[in-house]
């Protein structure tokens, strides 16, 4: 009797693993299609319709009717964005994350991390509607831009949508370094300040590197948060007030109404598969920090 | 300040440096805290805001009737039932495919270059954006299988999007349980999937729904894939339509939509109104993740974490 | 305050004092009614079983238990007279001249160089030469310059733990303190990074005051003046060492060294 109920079992087994097996392999089946496929559309702008890798990076002539899909201006756009909202969202989120791990006492804490929790579940279109809504009547009024879309609005908004990364990330960079080190410091008779900047900060620096870096990342593929407040005209970016325009906000703007084939749908396409080499770059990068640290 | 014997001995500064440091330390730890502070402002503002603009468009015929063309008065019932219907269907396929990598990944593979693929894969998924993830579903459901713009052309696009973040949820979950426990299974006897379904699966369930939640809030929210995939329109004959092979805006979609290309003259009331909703249902998904995984362990666990 | 070679004669004087210390965390109690007189440029041993507090004791001399929230300490410790939880006390000041070693060694991710001058540092000094000579002072009085002086801007982290350890003294020392504080500095090391420190502790007594919480006998034996036995949050009796282990006072005494329990 128990012989019998255990071959049942080792079948039962045998066909549950085989069934986890395929749910594992589906994974990995899912990504190498997704490169293939868009390495292939993303590269016909070159091999199909000719036209030069060279100048697709690198010429702000956007002009896909007439032939010439250069794509240098939102390049730029995506770089400036992302500049912009690490710089004003990087240091503010390791700030924080210090503040958590260091200095906030449990109540703060309890208070705190919900707060960053339910930022982080804010869809990004609700994001976009809040700078569409807000963020660019007001720098409408109270700056030169006359219609308040532009870089200023789409890094701030961005810097917003990033704090939650930087701030988890950088929180647990701190807390996973011995308590010791700061023992040994205030031993010393350093203030808590001296130990966070010369003792935390510099120990901390690859794990806050990843922060940065995921950062980034979240930054380059954002889309419909910064669509709704960069104005989305194809020029390069000018000053902080103008609008322009980013490698995800021009395919989420052209695409819908590209016509299968065309040329611009393939230059659309290339721009996605720049994205995604960009994102991988990234990760690579991270998993070299994470090395570095060990 | 300390008293004369206190003061450091004369070979270095005078305790002057100790009145500065501690000034420099008061005045950082202020400043964090005025950081820290200006979050939670930001974000109850941010709230505040929401409702204050989108809380009178909250009526029942707004969230029951289907938006309009051209004219004023139209609401966003297809749109919520959309949402709803493309999650549901996400999570009919996510769940089943990552539970199962997971499971795998952490129970059953040992280290080789099977399970380093399948790990990577899942890391490098994540990376993906999802404007370009939409693209991507754009290629295959939408031309290659000239399915056209499809609620379920979304639904797997939205899957392999949140494939990843599930796997790492099943994982950390079924990592959380002791290992104590699968030993008592085993040396009673049982064979390892029955350890797995009996003992494990029932310990992690109540972190796996949070994060099943948490996801579907996500999933809630997502727009940029859902453009190219679903579409940005709803059936006119059955707003309520439960054909998975019509086009099928979703609320998130909506409140975009309405902002970039909509042409009716109410577009701020039904923008606010749509972003508002959409903020409390994924409000409601955040809290609800953590209540139902407490629940939820609590009776399979009887511990209450 | 530190007394130069020539009062040697004199009698010698207590240089921190505990009276009548309890050491709270939240509303268990750690320490009951300390009193000890440490001796200066001497060496004071704790010893007893493991968690008879012999270590918070330690921690209650330099305020380190300021930095664990719920922890509450009564009664008074003198520094030469002064109480260091006095009104007036900063304890930034205060750990500028009682300084600390733990039990494991916990140099920073610097430079040895960068290790050793960080105390100094951070109390302002900056000029160069000034903090090359206070390095190489203290990695001499740590007994570590020879081994290290070739490689100061060498990652500290790359010493062996004894050494690791020996940097942390020199640390400790490179202020120039008056007190140092040891709680169990050898115990995470090999016998013979365990005896080079036992070396240099008998020489810091040239300069400072020693007190060393340690949970070997033989070791306090070896190297200490005075010796306080700790059971069960107390201080169960204190006297020159030489005489607690021969002609033990209190039966709990005895029964420890003779090794009846611990």
């Amino acid at each position: 009797m128990i012989a019998v109920q255990a071959r049942r079992s080792r079948r039962v087994e045998r066909i549950a693993l085989v069934g986890l097996r395929v749910a594992a392999g589906f994974v990995i089946v899912a990504m190498a299609a997704l490169l293939v496929y868009l390495a292939l559309e993303g590269t016909k702008t070159f091999y199909v319709d000719k036209f030069p890798l060279w100048s697709f990076l690198f010429s702000p002539d956007f002009s896909p009717d007439a032939g010439h899909p250069g794509a240098a201006v939102y390049i730029a756009g995506t770089i400036a964005v992302t500049v912009f909202a690490i710089a004003v969202g990087g240091p503010f989120g390791i700030a924080v994350g210090v503040f958590l791990a260091e200095i906030a006492p449990y109540r703060m804490t309890q208070i705190l991390k919900p707060a960053i929790e339910v930022m982080v579940g804010i869809p990004s279109v609700v994001y976009g509607w809040l700078g569409l809504t807000l963020l660019v009547p007001l720098i409408r009024t109270h700056t030169s831009s006359p219609s308040g879309f532009g870089l200023a609005g789409a890094g701030i908004v961005l810097a917003i949508m990033i704090l939650p990364t930087v701030i988890t990330l950088s929180e647990d960079a701190f807390r996973s370094l011995p308590g010791s080190l700061a023992e040994g410091s205030l031993a010393l008779g350093a203030t808590r300040w001296q130990t966070i900047t010369r003792v935390l900060l510099p120990s901390a620096a690859s794990g806050l590197a990843v922060a940065l870096i995921l950062g980034i990342a979240r930054a380059v593929g954002e889309t419909l948060a910064i669509q709704m407040v960069i104005g989305n005209s194809t020029q390069f970016p000018q000053g902080l007030f103008a609008p322009t325009a980013a490698l995800t906000t021009e395919i989420v703007t052209d695409m819908p109404g590209a016509t299968q084939g065309s040329l611009l749908q393939h230059a659309l396409f290339s721009m996605a598969l720049l994205l995604l080499l960009i994102a991988m770059v990234l990760i690579v990068l991270v998993r070299f920090a994470l090395r570095k640290r060990a | 300040m300390a008293v004369a014997a206190q003061q450091a001995p004369r070979s270095l500064i005078a305790s002057g440096n100790v009145r500065t440091r501690k000034f420099a330390d008061g005045l950082a730890t202020l400043v964090l805290w005025a950081m820290a502070a200006s979050i939670i402002v930001l974000l109850a503002a941010f709230i505040v805001y929401m409702i204050y603009l989108g809380g009178h468009a909250l009526t029942w015929s707004f969230l029951t009737r289907p938006p309009a063309e051209h004219e004023a008065g139209g609401g966003i019932g297809p749109e919520i039932f959309n949402s709803f219907y493309i999650l549901i269907l996400t999570l009919c396929f996510t769940v089943p495919v990552a539970v199962a990598a997971g499971v795998f990944l952490q129970e059953y593979a040992r280290p080789g270059t099977f399970r380093s693929v399948v790990q990577f894969s899942a890391e490098s998924l994540a990376t993906v954006p999802s404007v370009v993830m939409g693209l991507f579903g754009l290629l295959i459901f939408v031309y290659t299988f000239h399915w056209g713009y499809t609620a379920l052309g979304g639904a797997l696009t939205l899957t392999l999007l949140n494939l990843p973040a599930l796997v790492r949820v099943t994982q950390e979950a079924l990592g959380s349980v002791p290992d104590t426990l699968r030993e008592a299974s085993m040396g009673l006897g049982g064979t390892k999937w029955q350890t797995i379904t009996r003992v494990v699966l029932p310990s992690a369930i109540g972190r796996l729904t949070t994060g099943i939640v948490l996801i579907a809030g996500r999933i809630y929210g997502e727009t940029a894939a859902l453009i190219f995939t679903a579409g940005v329109s709803v059936t006119g004959n059955h707003p309520y339509d439960l054909n998975p092979f019509h086009t099928a805006e979703t609320l998130a979609v909506h409140v975009w939509y309405t902002h970039s290309e909509s042409v009716v003259p109410d577009v701020d009331r039904i923008g606010n109104g749509s972003a508002l909703v959409l903020l409390i249902m994924v409000l409601v998904f955040n809290v609800g993740a953590r209540i139902v995984g407490r629940m939820l362990t609590k009776r399979f666990t009887g511990r209450a974490s | 305050m530190i007394e130069s070679p020539a009062q040697t004669a004199a009698p010698i004087q207590d240089k921190i004092v505990a009276d009548d210390v309890d050491v709270f965390y939240g509303s268990f109690q750690a320490i009951k009614s300390a009193t000890l007189a440490m001796k200066a440029q001497h060496v004071t041993a704790l010893i007893g079983p493991s968690g008879c507090g012999k270590s918070t004791f330690l921690r209650a001399l330099n305020r380190m238990h300021d930095l664990t929230p719920g922890a509450r300490v009564t009664g008074e410790v003198l520094l030469d007279g002064e109480n260091i939880y006095g009104a007036d006390a900063d304890p930034v000041v205060i750990r500028h001249r009682i300084g600390m070693v733990f039990q494991r060694p916990n140099p920073f991710p610097k430079t040895i160089y960068e290790n050793v001058v960080y105390g100094p540092r951070i109390h302002g000094e900056n000029n160069k030469r000034k903090l090359e000579e206070i390095a190489e002072r203290a990695l001499r009085q740590a007994a570590l310059w020879d081994e290290v002086k070739d490689r100061l801007s060498r990652s500290a982290l790359d010493l062996s733990g004894g050494q690791q350890q020996r940097l942390c003294i020199a640390r400790a020392v490179a202020l120039d303190p008056e007190v140092i504080l040891m709680d169990e500095p050898a115990s995470a090391l090999d016998p013979i990074a365990t005896s080079k420190i036992e070396d240099l502790i008998g020489q810091l007594t040239e300069k400072f005051t020693v007190v060393i919480v340690t949970h070997s006998m033989q070791q306090a034996a070896r190297i200490s003046d005075y010796t306080a036995f700790f059971h069960l949050g107390e201080i169960v009796e204190v006297g020159p060492t030489n005489q607690i282990f021969t002609h033990p006072k209190e039966k709990r005494t005895e029964d420890y060294i003779t090794g009846r329990f611990g």
